[in-house]
């Protein structure tokens, strides 16, 4: 943006109007709210007369540290993101390399590769629900036997659907980034006499590296906000070991009523998020909208 | 015959591509026949973990329908998600303008809040949004949570950072001189918005309008409290579905992978018409 497009004259500025209005009703109000919930105690019993609910301070707090599956679905939380998130790399930089060079059928291989991002996580998570019953497809395509949907296999069940549905976005990036590699780099490559190896590995990879970055930030957000698809694949309660943040929460709040507890433990998951977004919205240029270079 | 700079710019040896390729459409398609194949599939099949289908039970997707309150769940959502895309990118348009075209204090400031905004964890304003909902319904003698309403206006707000982001990137591209030559000529800045810009920007508008959709479409948090058994959205329908088929004598898989993909099918369906515009937004905002 330059001083030549900005003006001050006859700043319509009333068109905020609509969009700041909600934003201050369904987004500010509640995000003010919900800090004041977490110091009352606020149940079934209280929530009626949620004004006049005893104030406690962080006694909340103190008790989803204490008492609570807090700490562990954290835990939970992070480390299933991270795996994931891992996983994107190799499987999105793949995909975006393989598909660069032109060859026939490949704005439908383009298409295929991002249906999985593509579909809603109330139907993946649906489908994989099935694929990994006990007697279902997956145990019997790979000889295994017993549970994914309880108990400690459930973790990876989590960690492989949530990688099958989340890694395009990375791929989508990663291949952003492939189309502004700059056609000279390819001819000094070609002139050094580079092996398809060498090229990759001291030549287009290292100007991935930004997009590729902001993909796998966005992607370990994504994961530890995402409540649906662990709710539809596990179902509440969940199973302890798939216990993430998100889904732990709303069982506190409909299905314990322990209202204010479950708002001191989604505080918390703010917190959590804060540490990566604070790193994105630097790394975003936000008067060019482009990722960081 | 390839050009000479294709050949240069080649990255992978054709066996390395197909070999890459084979491996990558397995793990993407092998999960998606599946799906198509068991919602084909007799329950019993299904259940079973049967590879290939006893028959071909179509009247599985004739049967859902009596089964599930699918086809309200899809009117709802149609409604709801509709109606959110077109407001949705209404709205972004009138606040990315003024953003884009305008300078004032805080500019950078609500630019930065537009990213930071689409990641509050939905978990945290649920209650909040519930409370709010219910105490103004009392305050004002209306009914807000279980109508349509209630989860338009939550989705509407949600749409809006990105839908605004989306526009913001759009508009940027848009020559300051169309609207500068209007403005010029005495035009005030609705008629600028409305006659100029607008009829320019609707590939902005598609993408904001179909993301605000896929946002409504998707979401099960808070449809799963903010509606009742009349105005449920088809992701909650479908999730009940689901997990209701536990502890039963045979659960319906097969008409339960029909139920999926029948709510797949205009999500995938707007993808590939909206494709090319879809992933350039995808790209320039960042968080779905």
């Amino acid at each position: 943006m330059n001083k030549r497009t900005a003006t001050r004259q006859g700043r319509p500025l009333w068109m905020f109007l609509p969009g700041g209005l909600l934003t201050l009703v369904v987004i500010a109000v509640p995000l003010a709210l919900a800090l004041y919930i977490s110091l009352l105690d606020l149940d079934q019993y209280s929530i009626r007369e949620w004004v006049g609910a005893e104030f406690i301070a962080f006694d909340n707090y103190v008790e989803a540290v204490r008492d609570s599956h807090l700490v562990h679905a954290i835990g939970i939380s992070i480390a299933y993101s991270a795996l994931v998130t891992i996983g994107c790399l190799p499987l999105g930089l793949a995909a975006a390399i393989a598909t660069q060079d032109r060859f026939k059928g490949r704005g439908l291989v383009r298409s295929v590769l991002l249906v999985p991002y593509v579909l809603p996580a109330f139907v993946v998570g649906s489908t994989w629900r099935i694929i990994l019953q006990p007697d279902g497809i997956a145990n019997r395509i790979f000889g295994t036997e017993g549970l994914w949907l309880n108990g400690p296999r459930s973790f990876w069940a989590l960690v492989i659907v949530q990688l099958w549905a989340g890694w395009p976005l990375v791929y989508l990036l990663a291949a952003a980034g492939l189309q502004s590699v700059d056609a000279t780099v390819h001819e000094a490559a070609a002139l050094d006499g580079a092996g398809p190896w060498a090229k990759l590995r001291y030549v287009v990879l290292p100007q991935l590296r930004g997009p590729v970055s902001l993909g796998l930030l966005i992607s370990f957000l994504h994961n530890v906000n995402s409540f649906t698809l662990p709710f539809v694949l596990f179902g509440v309660p969940s199973p302890y070991d798939v216990e993430v943040l998100p889904v732990l929460t709303y069982v506190e709040s409909f299905q314990n009523f322990e209202f204010g507890l479950s708002v001191a433990m989604a505080v918390v998951s703010l917190i959590l998020v804060a540490i990566p977004l604070a790193v994105y919205l630097r790394a975003v240029r936000l008067d060019t909208g482009r990722g960081p270079k | 015959m390839r050009s000479r700079s294709e050949e240069v710019a080649r990255l992978l040896p054709t066996p390395a591509r197909v070999a890459t390729l084979s491996v990558l459409l397995l793990i993407v398609l092998g999960p998606l026949a599946y799906m198509a194949i068991a919602s084909v599939s007799s329950d019993l099949a299904v259940a079973r973990g049967a590879l290939w289908p006893d028959g071909f039970h179509i009247d599985n997707y004739a049967r859902i329908w009596r089964t599930t309150e699918l086809a309200r769940g899809l009117v709802n959502s149609v409604l709801i998600a509709g109606a959110v895309a077109v407001v949705s990118a209404f709205v972004a348009l009138l606040s990315a303008y003024v953003l884009v075209r305008y300078a004032f204090r805080g500019r950078i400031a609500v630019l930065r809040a537009l990213l930071a905004l689409q990641s509050i964890p939905g978990t945290l304003l649920l209650l909040p949004v519930f409370v709010l909902f219910a105490s103004a319904a009392t305050a004002l003698g209306v009914t807000i949570i279980g109508t349509r309403w209630a989860v338009l206006i939550t989705y509407l707000t949600f749409a809006l950072p990105f839908s605004t982001w989306v526009m913001v990137t759009y508009l940027r591209e848009l020559p300051p001189e169309l609207d500068e030559a209007a403005r010029v000529d005495g035009a005030s800045p609705w008629r600028v918005l409305t006659r100029v810009i607008a009829p320019l920007s609707w590939p902005g508008l598609v993408v904001s309008g179909v993301f605000a959709f896929l946002l409504g479409w998707n979401d099960v948090l808070f449809a799963s409290v903010l509606t009742n058994p009349d105005t449920r959205t088809a992701a909650v329908e479908l999730q009940i579905f689901g997990a209701s088929q536990e502890g039963g004598a045979l659960p319906v898989y097969g008409q339960l992978m029909a139920a999926a993909l029948v709510c797949a099918v205009p999500v995938v369906a707007l993808y590939l018409v909206f494709q090319r515009y879809l992933v350039a937004g995808l790209t320039t905002g960042g968080v779905r």
